[in-house]
């Protein structure tokens, strides 16, 4: 089996090779001449993604037939005995640095089978060449695979297994790891990451064959939008799951391998939004280009601080001198390699920019590059700067960028909209803002209300002594976020129904039919407005649950009926309940009643799981969801005298943030699915 | 292009740059942290007061999980001896602390030189550990009754074939000798070996021999001759 794996994972490698020699000399014979060639670096891309289906379904057989020779299989094995136990032998697939890897190789394989089946009936120089870059960069992961640490299918120690078959030794997945959410999480980002390569890849193709036409990006234009959905997806389930399982009461921690998932999803808003302008303007080429592989390299970077081991994290896998070198490699050579294309070709790349005015379109999208950009600039140089020997910064860091830069950033594009390309006209912009601003207002009164009577009791409670000016920026802060939010969800709002109602008019349809139109047919457009409706629900969102949490441990006896109280809410304890599952896994159930003005509003679950297999303790946290606020319930344990250890944290706005991720994720998956009716 | 308000557009550019850089410097200053080593920190007045982060391993015994605030001792990687520092840790615990836990520690050394910290992550312990100055499994029996119950550390070679999975008394047999021949030495141990022990690998145990004669482990490494 393990032969089996290694040789279809080299079969792969080889077909990469040819591929990418195919290609490169089917262009020098020229069109007709190179034709056979050409169509084998095609058919050969077929090859790779034949040999990684076979490896990746030999891992998957492993998985399911707990085949322990296979040392990857006896470190990530599932021991969960649940009715979701299928998912979790399927996800022991993902679960490790090396079946990871193999994993992305096959996604990789994947597009760029996609490509050849879609540029196969073309084969013009363009696709020809951005598939070789694309074997190119297979054929470094395939490479790396074979470096022992990364490799998937070494073979098992003698000595870890008896002579009946046992293992005599404990391992088995990660119980974190054991958990919907942390299943899905990385499949998701990984398709995020893979996908991600292709707008890189015929990036440098127009480059080489000195075509800066819009071609390249109408090609890629789609696989982006999808790639870059599935990473938002990918990091919004890991919010998910650090919130329900890790049980600190957060979802975001600005550890080291969560920013590396974030760096290209800011990217990739930017090199989005540049693709909308070169399209449409024939701007923004260069940028557009230098985006791809600044996007590409930070996706290269995760996996550079999680396999490098040059950052320190709780995710870190094992440190590797080989992987180290051969993924900075990778990303210095992309890098270099798109620079020096935009230079050589700079003559035919220049693009015709048109900044008319401070306030025109092209400014909102030239600010949204340059912000995100920025952003994910500093965020990668805070996370490494302990590599260089400098500091460790904290979330205090991290916020004080995120919170004035996310507020700009929601600011513009909630107004971009409303911006006329070249030229902003002051009155038509009024016309236009006008009931929006109302709107805002509104909102916004609305929110400050919560704040004046919710959220800022919240703040004096944690801060007694808070410092008054530091409270001034943290109110101005708040407030300002709402607004913005306030802003985005309005202009939205608005574009839909004055949309609706101008075609209404026009053609005579009911205004619900008028709107369920606009949505459908002009999806690029429509749904690029729900992405930023969702986006202003997220920052009210985030603004509730990350900087007004009230945080209370408390210290109960163990007897039925004892009772503890935060923010309003009383627990009432019930019992425990205790049980031992076949697995030998030993699972702790506290029950508590929970009233709020003496009525009951729900029960609390939290408890402990202690894995026999991995002789690990996790957390099982229960968490209360209203709408306005989550009630997260921890049982932290007993203390020497068996009292029961509670901590309890009120999340306000929370569910806002999930929500507004929801609608965010429906917007761009309207705007991804269709081919394109009209430019939008 | 427009002059005038290609002027303009680098003018805010530049604002936007020199915003985002003064924050990070400004904010920063006072927030991050640098890496510090546990023998940097111990018996140093003048980092009293300092924001750092240290690194270390959690010394096998010297915390109860459930005392509240957590205090336990940490000293440097790799070493069985040395300085050692004392934390105080206010936060939650991570599920996988423990004995020979590497833990991440960051907070402030306070003038009783104790780290105190609400932020801590752990990593597994490395697996790995230098054999030098552990005893053999002959000095350890030489010394008789007088050693039994003390904390030692033993270095041998895992006997052939004598890994059991966990439950049992014994777990697995160690010898003196390259996996076979020399006095022998039963090991109870009911955590996770390292990965990449087997038959002949040298280990390096840390424990305590109890009056049957087994040894009862706390931590099994690797010794790092096996690297």
């Amino acid at each position: 089996m393990a032969n089996l794996g290694n040789l279809f994972m080299g079969l792969g490698l080889v077909a990469a090779v040819v591929s990418i020699m195919a290609l490169v000399w089917g262009r020098k014979l020229g069109p007709k001449e190179g034709e056979a060639l050409t169509n084998t670096g095609y058919l050969a891309t077929y090859g790779v993604l034949a040999g990684l289906t076979v490896s990746i379904a030999i891992l998957t057989a492993a998985f399911f037939g707990e085949n322990f020779a296979l040392e990857y299989v006896v470190q990530h094995h599932s021991t969960d005995v649940s009715s979701l136990s299928w998912l979790y032998k399927l996800a022991g697939v993902w679960a490790g640095r090396e079946g990871s890897l193999l994993f992305w190789a096959w996604l990789l394989s994947l597009f760029a089978g996609y490509v050849a089946y879609k540029r196969m009936s073309v084969t013009d120089e363009l696709s020809n060449m951005s598939l070789a870059v694309l074997n190119f960069v297979q054929m470094f992961f395939l490479v790396a695979l074979f470096i022992p640490l990364n490799n998937p299918f070494k073979i098992t120690p003698a000595a870890w297994i008896g002579p009946g078959g046992e293992l005599l030794i404990r391992a088995g997945m990660n119980p974190l790891l054991q958990h919907w959410a942390m299943t899905l999480h990385p499949p998701t980002l990984f398709i995020g990451y893979a996908g991600l390569a292709v707008p890189f890849a015929f990036a440098m193709g127009a480059l080489i064959v000195n075509d800066s036409s819009k071609l390249w990006v109408e090609i890629v234009d789609r696989i982006t939008v999808f790639a870059w959905l599935f990473l938002g997806i990918g990091i919004g389930l890991g919010a998910i799951w650090a919130y329900v399982v890790l049980g600190w009461g957060g979802y975001w921690a600005w550890d080291p391998v969560e920013n590396a998932s974030l760096l290209p999803w800011l990217t990739g808003v930017g090199l989005l939004h540049s693709f909308t302008v070169y399209r449409r303007r024939g701007g923004f080429k260069k940028w557009a280009i230098m985006m791809t592989a600044v996007t590409f390299v930070f996706v290269l970077l995760g996996t550079f601080i999680t396999r490098s081991g040059v950052v320190q994290s709780v995710h870190a896998f094992q440190q590797d001198e080989l992987s180290f070198w051969w993924f900075l490699a990778m990303m210095v050579g992309s890098l270099l390699a798109a620079g020096y294309g935009v230079v050589v070709r700079g003559e035919s790349f220049k693009g015709a920019d048109e900044f008319d005015s401070l306030t025109s379109k092209e400014s909102s999208y030239y600010f949204n590059n340059v912000l995100m950009l920025v952003a994910a600039v500093v965020v990668a140089l805070l996370t490494l700067s302990p590599a260089f020997g400098g500091k460790t910064y904290g979330p205090d860091t991290y916020h004080a960028i995120a919170r004035p830069v996310g507020i700009l950033y929601v600011f513009i594009m909630a107004v971009c909209p409303l911006l006329s390309w070249r030229n902003t006209d002051g009155v038509q912009f009024w016309s236009k803002i006008k009931w929006p601003l109302v709107a805002t207002a509104v909102f916004t009164a609305a929110l400050a209300y919560l704040w004046w009577t919710v959220l800022w009791p919240i703040h004096l409670f944690s801060n007694p002594s808070a410092n008054p000016l530091t409270s001034v920026a943290h109110t101005y802060e708040a407030l300002t976020a709402f607004a913005v939010g306030s802003l985005a969800i309005s202009v939205a709002l608005w574009l839909f129904i004055t949309g609706a109602r101008k075609r209404a008019a026009a053609k005579g349809e009911s205004f619900l039919s008028a709107l369920g139109s606009i949505i459908f047919k002009a999806r690029t457009q429509s749904g690029g407005y729900l992405t930023h409706l969702g986006m202003g629900i997220i920052i009210i969102g985030l603004v509730g649950s990350s900087m007004f949490v009230k945080d209370v441990k408390a210290t109960i006896d163990a007897t039925p009926g004892s009772e503890f109280e935060v923010g309003g809410y009383t627990f009432v304890f019930k019992g425990i309940d205790e049980q031992t599952l076949p697995n030998n896994d030993h699972v702790t159930k506290l029950n508590f009643d929970v009233m709020r003005g003496g009525k009951l509003t729900g029960t609390a679950t939290p408890g402990q799981i202690q894995y026999y297999r991995q002789d690990q303790t996790r957390l099982d946290v229960s968490v209360i969801v209203e709408p306005l606020r989550d009630i997260f319930v921890v049982f932290e344990g007993s203390n020497q005298a068996d009292e029961l250890q509670m901590n309890v944290k009120i999340n306000p706005l929370i569910s806002w943030v999930w929500f507004g991720f929801g609608v965010t994720i429906i917007g761009t998956a309207i705007a991804m699915w269709p081919r394109r009716q009209r430019a939008a | 292009m427009n002059k005038r308000a290609r002027v303009r557009l680098i003018g805010v550019t530049a604002i936007i740059l020199i915003s985002v850089v003064a924050i990070v410097w400004g904010v920063g200053a006072g927030d991050g942290s640098y890496s510090r080593s546990v023998s940097d920190v111990a018996d140093n007045a003048e980092i009293a007061g300092e924001r750092v982060r240290v690194t270390g391993t959690v010394v096998p015994g010297s915390w109860d999980k459930k005392s509240s605030p957590m205090r336990f001792d940490i000293r440097d990687e790799g070493e069985t001896g040395g300085p050692q520092i004392s934390v105080v840790y206010y936060g939650g615990v991570p599920n996988t602390f423990g004995d020979e836990v590497t833990a991440i520690i960051t907070g402030t050394i306070n003038e009783k030189g104790v780290l105190e910290s609400e932020d801590m992550i752990t990593k597994c312990p490395s697996k790995y550990e230098s054999a030098t100055g552990a005893l053999t499994i002959a000095d350890l029996l030489g010394q008789g009754d007088a050693v039994v119950g003390k904390s030692v550390r033993v270095t041998g070679y895992v006997a052939n074939g004598s890994v059991r999975p966990p439950g049992g008394t014994v777990r697995f047999t160690i010898t003196g000798n390259g996996g076979s021949g020399g006095p022998t030495l039963d090991v109870f141990f009911d955590g996770a070996v390292p990965e990449g022990m087997g038959d002949g690998t040298q280990v390096v145990l840390g424990g305590l021999l109890d009056e049957s004669g087994v040894f009862d482990a706390v931590s099994v490494s690797l010794s790092d001759t096996e690297q």
